[in-house]
């Protein structure tokens, strides 16, 4: 299989390679290394011309794109409603991009669309890594949180809880990014209980047509 | 070190101040500032190296006379320095005024062996590239042009040292693994890289500018004396964009010494740039990014995390972009 990944640093991109082989069980060819986006909107702004990229330029089966929901509305049970969309929240804005730029799409390199992979890391990628290590550290309870005005925690807090200190260099990122990554391979279930921004990735990747 | 710094009719600074973190980002318009924030902080340490002089002797002053007032972080924060001018760009005269409060009222002496190392650098990739002389080798020089002959020196006499900064500039530069020096006639010292694939030798004049500038960078990280403070004056010039990251984090080393495990002391860095891409890497640090503004003939100084509304403003584009609408201030006034 071979597969792009979008993301705001190499750190999360060997992250999430990780954590995408654990979902999909198999290992898989990297197809365009490198592709980075300067955090949000910029992903929004870029994701088209990697789509179409991707889809003419290469033989990539598909593209997982993750970024940080940082104070935006969080994706919930009621935006998966069919037709639903909420401008606001990352997940619905990144499925509507690949939506409106691949049906212009015509089938190239023997395939009609490129397959899509999105997860939203609530707040931000580092409570993924303190996910299992870190009780408070859930979606439940940044939504709740957010609601009541009285954020648990917040980015900064994040990078130094799960990096030992508020300035990683790269990597010290990347070592720890892949470590907690390798932690949560080996079974993925309290991630995606915890956090369902990446469920929504795992969902999407299990429910790829197998591809030889 | 440096706790802040106020300005009275410094050059485009009329009135104006700031606080100062252990790293410090300086963005803004041409002429708003930023280079005399620097001239400012390097007319202390040129007047520290004199003795002491009392106020009005020998020099006449204008009543309106440029004045600079420096505050310092413990263990000197019981001592307070004052740059008077004899015209609105040059100062030739410090006091040292002790505080009611703070440490250090006494230590004038430990402040300005302090204030004598700082270092100031503009990097020019010509200069780097030049072969230097093998008497030239105590510390880098402004524009970083005897490089060979430091760190050949470093690697005689610090190999520790001089290890460490080679495993990270092959590390940041995987297409290199390894670094020699050359002596030339005339007593001159270059230095060469070799490309890892296929074992050439790349002369300091064929390496690109942004790898001579990193190698640079790399000196002053891993210097086994550092500074007590560094400034670097257009800190991404020949930097690829992604690469910027690498070089916050080597600076934040001399910052936060104690936060990559070395035992050093911290150097406070003061750098400019006017790039986009490497202020979007203060995004969760705006303390550390200072913003000069300059309205008619007069700039002034703020900090990022003194922004109205700073989290909304976060939450609607990267830093960068931000910058570059004028939202957060720091762009070139339009007529």
């Amino acid at each position: 299989m071979k597969l792009a990944i979008l993301s705001e640093s190499p750190a999360d991109e060997a992250a999430i390679a990780v954590l995408v082989e654990a979902v999909i069980g198999h290992k898989f060819t990297r197809v365009q290394s490198s592709l980075r986006a300067r955090g949000w909107p910029s992903v929004a702004q870029v994701l088209p011309s990697i789509i179409r990229h991707l889809h003419f330029n290469t033989d990539a089966d598909g593209l997982i794109v993750v970024v940080d929901s940082d104070d935006s509305v969080v994706h919930t049970a009621p935006h998966e409603a069919p037709e639903y969309y909420h401008p606001m929240c990352r997940m619905c804005q990144l499925r509507a991009i690949f939506r409106q730029t691949m049906k212009k799409l015509p089938p190239a390199h023997g395939r009609d669309r490129i397959l899509r992979g999105v997860g939203v890391a609530v707040p931000a990628v580092e409570a993924w890594y303190l996910c299992g290590l870190e009780d408070s550290v859930t979606e439940a309870n940044w939504i709740a949180g957010q609601t009541a005005a009285q954020p648990p925690y917040t980015r900064r807090q994040l990078k130094g809880r799960a990096y030992g200190t508020e300035r990683p260099n790269l990597y010290q990122e990347t070592e720890i990014a892949v470590r907690e990554a390798r932690r949560h391979a080996r079974d993925t279930r309290r991630l995606e209980y915890d956090f369902p921004g990446f469920a929504s990735l795992a969902s999407e990747l299990r429910a790829w047509p197998k591809v030889s | 070190m440096i706790a802040s710094v106020a300005f009275r009719n410094f050059k485009a600074l009329r009135s104006t101040g700031l606080a100062l973190s252990p790293f410090n980002l300086v963005i803004g318009p041409n002429g708003s500032g930023k280079t005399s924030l620097i001239q400012a902080v390097l007319q202390l340490h040129n007047l520290a190296r004199l003795p002491l002089r009392q106020s009005g002797a020998e020099t006449e002053r204008r009543p309106e006379g440029a004045e600079i007032t420096f505050r310092f972080s413990p263990p000197y924060d019981g001592l307070e320095a004052s740059l008077g001018c004899v015209s609105d760009t040059m100062c030739d005269l410090l006091q040292v005024i002790p505080l009611s409060t703070g440490e250090g009222v006494d230590d004038w002496a430990g402040l300005r062996a302090r204030l004598l190392t700082v270092r100031n650098y503009m990097f020019e990739h010509t200069a780097i590239a030049a072969p230097s002389s093998d008497r030239d080798y105590a510390e880098l020089t402004l524009n970083g042009g005897n490089l060979a002959t430091v760190l050949s020196a470093r690697r005689i006499h610090h190999p520790e040292e001089f290890a460490r900064l080679a495993a990270e500039l092959f590390r940041m530069m995987p297409e290199y693994d390894e670094i020699e020096f050359v002596e030339l006639p005339g007593r001159l010292i270059d230095l060469k890289l070799r490309l890892a694939d296929t074992a050439e030798w790349v002369v300091a004049e064929n390496l690109s500018q942004g790898t001579l500038y990193v190698l640079a960078l790399l000196t002053l990280v891993f210097d086994p004396a550092p500074p007590a403070i560094i400034c670097i004056e257009e800190l991404d010039r020949g930097v690829h964009p992604r690469m910027l990251r690498e070089m916050r984090d080597l600076l934040y080393r001399l910052s936060y010494p104690k936060e990559t495990g070395s035992q050093k002391p911290p150097v406070q860095v003061i750098v400019t740039t006017h790039s986009p891409y490497l202020l979007d890497l203060f995004r969760d640090h705006p303390e550390e990014v200072v913003i000069t503004e300059k309205h008619g003939a007069a700039a002034r100084f703020t900090r990022l995390d003194q922004c109205a509304d700073l989290t909304n403003v976060l939450s609607s584009g990267s830093l960068g972009d931000l910058w570059f609408s004028g939202v957060i201030g720091g762009v070139p006034e339009e007529k």
